[in-house]
């Protein structure tokens, strides 16, 4: 007898379930589910067939594998979720009867995650099954500490209890604190949403989004429901992080916390980590008179100067043959763990990639200054970003919170004073008489500068912790207008429009000729006669070309050169056709060498449109011979392409009309 | 102090019978002798106080001696009245029996007087046989009220009438033997003003009614009622906590109830008690029974309670990934245009940003707009952050996950490596020759072998012979007034110059002058198609079995054989195609209108016309014979269908897939087929590899007309479309059996004129140079070179 194949027994039919199906499979509530879902990481999949797989699924049928499905039956987590249920259902039936008293036992004994912040189950073994090495759960950080970062920073609510926030708050300075004791904080970024922050732990890039410490609006339907779900999942999974990231470096979790510090607003002081079998490791070695310390750590200082002779003598190769072996059995005995050099000995072997020896260590960027931060700057976000570089004092005014360095402003140790305040225009004048003379008032007026510190806006940590060194202070200075501060994450491919290459490097060979040639037609009228009259002065060959340009072509209006920026091919021909007519007849009128050049440019433009048209035409044949569903997809691809460049033209042409705008304004002055 | 001594009084009455030699000491005597005699009393009391000073007693006694003497008088008032109406000892006696029941109710008359009064006529005393004193006590009559011990004194019947009915009577009632009960004699008004202005004690200004004597309370009542008020226990005497009599323990027994010895199991421990031990000790170990706490503090302890961590991740072990699993994608880092600073050309213009705001939110390609700040202070919170991360978190739990293949490649290296169409020269690029002349449409044309002379034939009915290069008419015939010349073929040899022409029914075969025609190829040319006659006519007499033959030859007449025209062929229906097998000694037509007899295959050597098909499934279109083997293709409206003619079978049936095919070209080589359809698709078909095409090409905009490979040596072809353009292919099919042959469009050719929507409607390719001709609806022959 042939086994008969019936419809929806095999194949997709039964690979996939619908969610109705599957919360009835597990005899749970839709919210259980989902929770269950959310925990486990089960998601919904889209089965390539959907009529296959259902006839009566719609569009917004969700399907779930089956497999999946079976996977949850499993779970300890459903016996909990069923418990829960029952003692509901007890409690709903002892108010039913009046019976208040017991409804009351009853309720104490319900675990109200929503309401105490603490389940009566535990989620280890989910986040055990859902990662089974630790660098699975760091790969999965990301969305983790976005998440408890926003959460630490919300408002307490019926939705979002006070405890809540407390716990992320703390996992949050934890993981900080990690982070500044390994310095492994590797860029960051001040986003109009926030402050982006990419770190390196254990090889992987974890990148996550701090909110601006304000408070967080609410907008839209937002489920709190979903997101404590989320939450709850994280924090369970951000405690077993830290608390491996913490004793892999030898600290004990958790560290020690100081509630009373935490209440005046220390933040990250508030916490001090000891030495799994140590004594609390001294965080505030520096608290003491800043002279003493103002020079870099002895410790650190030799390893700076051990490595800097290391590099001396990479570079230096072998100019002093006697010290070198002397040196090598030096560096023989002290093993370290830093790797060793491959250097290819005979010529023909492969060149292996191995990490670069970094002359600018992170731990050491800021290690030998000390920093007083205003009180209108960001603390929280500064103190962070400079500890995790290598700073070890940091004052701040008292307003800002307990746990700084000092209060004292006029402490003689600050070298860096980060300020975020405009320049107050009427003091400004008074303030170069006076500024040295006033040096022992205590009272200071809004634009006094101690000597001997530099005066640098926020962004310049930022730019010098993603540029991996100091940045200039002056440009930074308070009041100046800053350079654009550029995102650290942008890898900019082949042919990407790039805001730190001048624009010539990077623009087309069209665009350039088209700017060009606008730049010859494209002078104002009036100024003819000036740049006439200044002939001698004028060197380059593009401003020389400009000048005959406007002799000959000013008659052209403004208007149909933007025209022509336009791909609008027939405008351009027509253009061209005007050109070289006007070309034809001025070569009658005039013999200047200027024309040839135009003349050469123009031909340029000209070859490369027909080239343009050939290779579209080439193109067009090649395409042909695609089949269809692959001629659909270089489409397709060909069509973000294009809407790529377009963007980045445009971005480009931007960029030139504001440079332009630059050297004229700067012309004019 | 009265009350008190009234107790001790009675007291020692009960105590009295107990105390049997109290009684025998002789005071009988004096009681009997004086019946109320306190005196006598005295030293009962005084021998009955305990502790007590004589004095005191004495006193007492004298106090009460003259209350009772009051309560005396007045007893004695009432007895001396009563008597008066009483006569009989007997009723005497009750009177005074009553008295004492009344003494219950009516203190103030000492009990004790009156008991021993009773107790004098109860017993006598008599010696026993040991000498002792013995009681004997009076036998009781038992009469009617013997022992009635409610019955009362003088009880007045009249119920419930007010006594003041009786005002006007001296008697105040009726006792219960219908005696009257006279009033008692109130005091003279001198004495009831001395009571009214002395009020005594007890006094409550009411009336008895029994009696109609004034209702005073006594000193033990008003006691009574002011313990009752103080909310004591009304008897003082009533102890309310008396000691516990232990009525067993008490009592020790001797003897013990049971002889049985103790059992065993009273001096080993219970082992059920064990067991219940033993439940509690577990479920407090196992911490389900806690000890008992307030519930506020077991809240605070739980709370304090830090969740506990450990290492995870102790024994972790790499897991391959399970490959079903599509782990989340990240978000996008930020890119320039995020930043509070963002370079100035990234700042959106006023229209963009008006553009960004008037659009609906879903349709923005960016959520968010480019802002600078210049300064950090400036940055206010991003307002949508909270919803930008849940909707994160529902995509995490609700997206369904799809894994594309997103490929991250260059679009240009999709395309195939095609030479450069340098390399691929020679090919006809432009208009070498115009051959003009014929009226209306030409239908067809063709090249002959050896090259130097085109043939073509239009809609006017004229077959043209033209010298190839400069164009020049050097021969022209008349075929038919009314129809067009459908089709012209050259026969495929060099040692002959003949024409083939097909004009409605009709095939001409001719023999055109030309200047490379020398007289002895003439003549040969003429003896090729002059050989058939004999067999002709030979096989027409011998088929005349009522059957029309499929085909006539016959000489055209004089007219046209003076211009060369030697032979007319006449079929049952209008032919379009005529194609010759390479040899030249066979052709084949077809006529797509005639039913069984399409296609027809004529030997020129015999004159002989066979039908090869006497079924055919579909209209045939055209009709080819293999360049190298005896294979005979016929192609329907939808698949060409692969004859041998040696074996008289059918080997292969083609589908190009085409709705209905217009004509087809076989390679030289004899693998590949070009098929062109009139829905506008070229098809490729190498057809040892499949039946279906291997490439399919589709440039053109209108039907394709014709396809024709080229014949000598050089890898190209070319269609003809009624788009009024040719499209010249590169196809060079390698020698390696493996290698696909590669086709590359290398040029169209536009030149003809559309005319009523036809353009190009036939091709041919000169035999040797890469040249090729076209007939055009618009009048005209283009040679392409």
């Amino acid at each position: 007898m042939v086994k008969r194949n019936r419809k929806g027994e095999s194949g997709q039919a039964k690979n996939y379930i619908t969610r109705t199906q599957a919360v009835k499979k597990l005899q749970l509530s839709l919210p259980d589910f989902r929770k269950l879902c959310i925990w486990k990481g089960i998601y919904p999949r889209e089965p390539r067939n959907r009529r296959k797989v259902s006839k009566s699924a719609t569009a917004s049928t969700t399907f779930y594998y089956t497999k999946d499905i079976q996977y949850l039956l499993h779970e300890p987590l459903l016996q909990k979720f069923r418990d829960q249920k029952v003692l509901e259902k007890k409690i709903s039936r002892a108010l039913g009867r009046g019976d208040v008293s017991d409804a009351s036992r009853l309720e104490r004994n319900a675990a109200r995650p929503d309401k105490t912040g603490k389940p009566r189950y535990t989620l280890n073994h989910v986040i055990r099954e859902r990662y089974p090495t630790f660098i699975d759960a760091i790969r999965d950080l990301d969305d983790c500490l976005s998440m408890l970062f926003l959460f630490a920073n919300l408002p307490s609510t019926t939705a979002v209890p006070a405890k809540m926030i407390a716990r992320c708050e703390r996992l949050c300075l934890e993981f900080q604190h990690y982070l500044i004791t390994t310095n492994s904080l590797r860029k960051s970024f001040l986003s109009i949403k926030g402050i982006y922050y990419q770190a390196n732990i254990q090889g992987e890039d974890v990148l996550w989004l701090v909110p601006y410490k304000f408070n967080q609006r609410v907008v839209g339907d937002v489920d709190f429901r979903i997101m404590g779900t989320f939450v709850e999942f994280y924090m369970t999974l951000l405690g077993f992080v830290n608390y491996r990231l913490y004793t892999s470096i030898g600290l004990k979790y958790p560290p020690k916390f100081d509630q009373l510090k935490d209440d005046q607003g220390a933040e990250l002081a508030a916490f001090s980590l000891e030495g799994a079998n140590l004594a609390t490791i001294d965080q505030a070695e520096a608290v003491t008179n800043g002279e003493t310390e103002h020079g870099p750590d002895p410790k650190v200082q030799a390893q700076v100067d051990q490595l800097m002779l290391q590099l001396r003598e990479e570079s230096g190769g072998d100019t002093t043959a006697e010290e070198t072996p002397a040196e090598d059995a030096e560096g023989e005995d002290k093993p370290s763990d830093a790797i060793d050099k491959f250097e290819p000995v005979a010529p023909g072997g492969d060149v292996l990639p191995q990490p670069s020896y970094s002359s600018n260590d992170p731990a050491q960027l800021f290690a030998p200054f000390t920093f007083f931060l205003s009180r209108e700057t960001p603390r929280q976000s500064l103190e962070f970003i400079l500890r995790a570089f290598g700073c070890k004092r940091i004052g701040w005014d008292s307003v800002l919170g307990e746990g700084s360095f000092t209060t004292d402003e006029s402490d003689p140790s600050i070298t860096h004073q980060i300020v975020d305040r405009p320049l107050v225009q009427a003091a400004m004048d008074e303030e170069a008489g006076d500024g040295e003379d006033n040096q022992t008032a205590q009272k200071l007026g809004p634009n006094h500068r101690y000597p001997g510190r530099v005066y640098v806006q926020p962004q310049w940590v930022w730019d010098s912790v993603n540029d991996e060194e100091l940045k200039s202070p002056e440009l930074y200075a308070p009041g100046a207008g800053l350079p654009p501060h550029l995102s650290p994450f942008v890898k900019t491919a082949q042919g990407q429009y790039d805001p730190t290459i001048p624009l010539e490097e990077q623009q087309t060979e069209a665009e350039a000729i088209d700017a060009q040639l606008e730049d010859a037609d494209g002078q104002p009228h009036d100024e003819e006669s000036e740049v006439e009259n200044d002939m001698d002065i004028a060197s380059g060959d593009e401003e020389e070309e400009e000048e005959e340009e406007d002799g000959d072509f000013g008659g052209f209006p403004g208007e149909e050169n933007e025209a022509s920026d336009d791909e609008d091919e027939s405008a351009t021909l027509e253009r061209q056709r005007e050109l070289e007519a006007e070309m034809a007849g001025k070569s009658v009128q005039s013999k200047k060498p200027a024309d040839a050049k135009t003349k050469a440019k123009l031909e340029e433009k000209k070859a490369l449109e027909k080239k343009k048209k050939q290779e579209a035409e080439d193109l067009e044949r090649a395409k042909g011979m695609l089949s269809k569903k692959k001629r659909k997809l270089f489409e397709q691809m060909q069509y973000t392409n294009n809407k790529k460049s377009a963007e980045d033209m445009k971005l480009r042409a931007k960029r030139r009309k504001m440079e332009k705008e630059a050297a004229a304004k700067k012309n004019k002055a | 102090m009265g009350l008190k001594q009234a107790d001790k009084k009675r007291k020692s009455v009960a105590a009295d019978p107990q105390s049997d030699d109290e009684l025998g000491n002789g005071l009988f005597d004096g009681v009997l002798s004086a019946s109320e005699d306190e005196d006598d009393y005295v030293p009962s009391g005084e021998e009955d106080g305990v502790g007590e000073s004589d004095s005191e007693v004495t006193e007492g006694s004298e106090d009460e001696d003259e209350e009772e003497d009051d309560a005396e008088d007045d007893d004695a008032f009432l007895s001396d009245d009563i008597p008066s109406d009483i006569d009989g000892e007997e009723e005497m006696g009750k009177l005074v029996k009553e008295a004492t029941e009344l003494e219950i109710t009516e203190p103030g008359v000492d009990p004790k007087r009156k008991e021993t009064g009773d107790v004098e006529q109860n017993y006598r005393v008599e010696k026993d046989a040991n000498g002792g004193e013995r009681y004997v006590y009076e036998e009781v009559d038992p009469v009617y009220d013997s022992d009635d011990s409610d019955a009362k004194g003088p009880v007045n019947t009249i119920g419930e009438i007010p006594l003041t009915f009786y005002d006007s009577y001296p008697h105040i009632g009726y006792d219960i033997n219908g005696k009257k009960i006279m009033r008692p004699a109130t005091g003279d008004a001198l004495q009831s003003l001395l009571d009214s202005i002395e009020v005594p004690k007890g006094w409550t200004g009411l009336t008895d009614v029994n009696t109609g004597n004034p209702l005073n309370l006594t000193q033990e009542e008003l006691e009574l009622v002011r313990r009752v008020q103080m909310g004591l226990i009304p008897n003082e005497l009533e102890d309310p906590y008396p000691d516990t009599v232990e009525y067993f323990t008490s009592v020790e027994e001797k003897m013990p109830l049971s002889s049985a010895p103790e059992p065993k199991r009273r001096f080993l421990p219970s082992k059920n008690e064990a067991k219940q031990i033993m439940k509690l000790v577990r479920a407090i170990r196992e911490g389900r029974i806690l000890p008992y706490k307030p519930h506020e503090e077991r809240e605070r302890e739980e709370e304090e309670k830090e969740e506990v961590h450990f290492d995870l991740w102790q024994n972790e072990e790499y897991q391959e990934p399970n490959p079903m699993h599509i782990p989340a994608p990240k978000l996008p880092p930020p890119g320039y245009d995020l930043s509070y600073n963002p370079p100035q050309e990234y700042l959106p213009t006023q229209e963009e940003r008006e553009e960004w705001e008037n659009a609906d939110p879903e349709d923005r390609e960016k959520e968010y707009l480019p802002q600078q700040y210049n300064a950090l202070r400036k940055v206010p919170a991003w307002g949508s952050l909270v919803k930008e991360r849940f909707e994160r978190c529902m995509d995490l739990y609700l997206a369904p996950r799809v894994r594309k293949n997103r490929l991250n490649i260059d679009p240009n290296s999709l395309l195939p490596k095609l030479p450069s169409p340098s390399e691929l020269k020679p090919f006809p690029t432009v208009v070498q020759t115009i051959f003009r002349g014929h009226e209306g449409r030409v239908r067809s044309v063709s090249v002959d072998p050896t090259g130097v002379a085109l043939a073509t034939g239009g809609d006017d009915g004229t077959v043209r012979v033209w010298e190839l290069l400069t164009g020049r008419q050097v021969w022209s015939v008349k075929l038919s007034s009314d129809e067009p010349v459908n089709t012209v073929r050259w026969r495929p040899t060099k040692d002959s110059f003949i024409l083939a022409a097909a004009t409605g029914e009709d095939v001409f075969m001719m023999v055109p002058t030309h200047a490379s025609v020398t007289p002895a190829l003439d003549q040969a040319s003429r003896d090729v198609l002059a050989t058939g006659f004999g067999y002709a006519t030979h096989k027409q007499q011998q088929a005349p079995d009522g059957k029309e033959p499929p085909a006539k030859w016959a000489r055209p007449g004089t007219k046209l054989e003076d211009e060369g025209v030697l032979i007319r062929i006449t079929v049952r229906s209008t032919i379009k195609v005529i194609n010759w097998h390479r040899r030249g000694d066979h052709f084949a037509t077809v006529s797509p209108t005639g039913q069984r007899s399409s296609v027809a295959i004529h030997t020129l050597s015999k004159h002989l016309t066979q039908i090869p098909f006497r079924k055919l499934s579909g209209l045939a279109q055209t009709a080819a014979f293999h360049p190298l083997r005896p294979l005979f293709f016929v192609a329907t409206q939808r698949t060409i269908r692969c004859y041998d003619l040696q074996k008289l079978e059918l080997i292969k049936v083609v589908q190009p897939g085409a709705k209905w095919i217009s004509s087809f070209d076989i390679h030289p080589g004899g693998d590949n087929l070009i098929v062109g359809s009139y829905d506008k698709r070229l098809l490729w078909h190498d057809m040892d590899l499949s039946n279906r095409p291997y490439k399919t090409m589709r440039f053109h905009g209108e039907a394709i007309r014709q396809v024709r490979y080229h014949r000598g040596g050089l890898p190209l072809f070319a269609d003809a479309s009624d788009d009024g353009s040719l499209q010249i292919f590169h196809g060079k099919v390698p020698n390696d059996q493996l290698e696909n042959p590669t086709i590359v469009p290398v040029k169209m050719l536009k030149g003809h004129k559309v005319v009523n929507k036809l353009g190009v409607l036939d091709i041919d390719w000169h035999p040797r140079e890469p040249w090729c001709v076209s007939a055009g609806a618009d009048g005209t022959a283009r040679l392409w070179m």
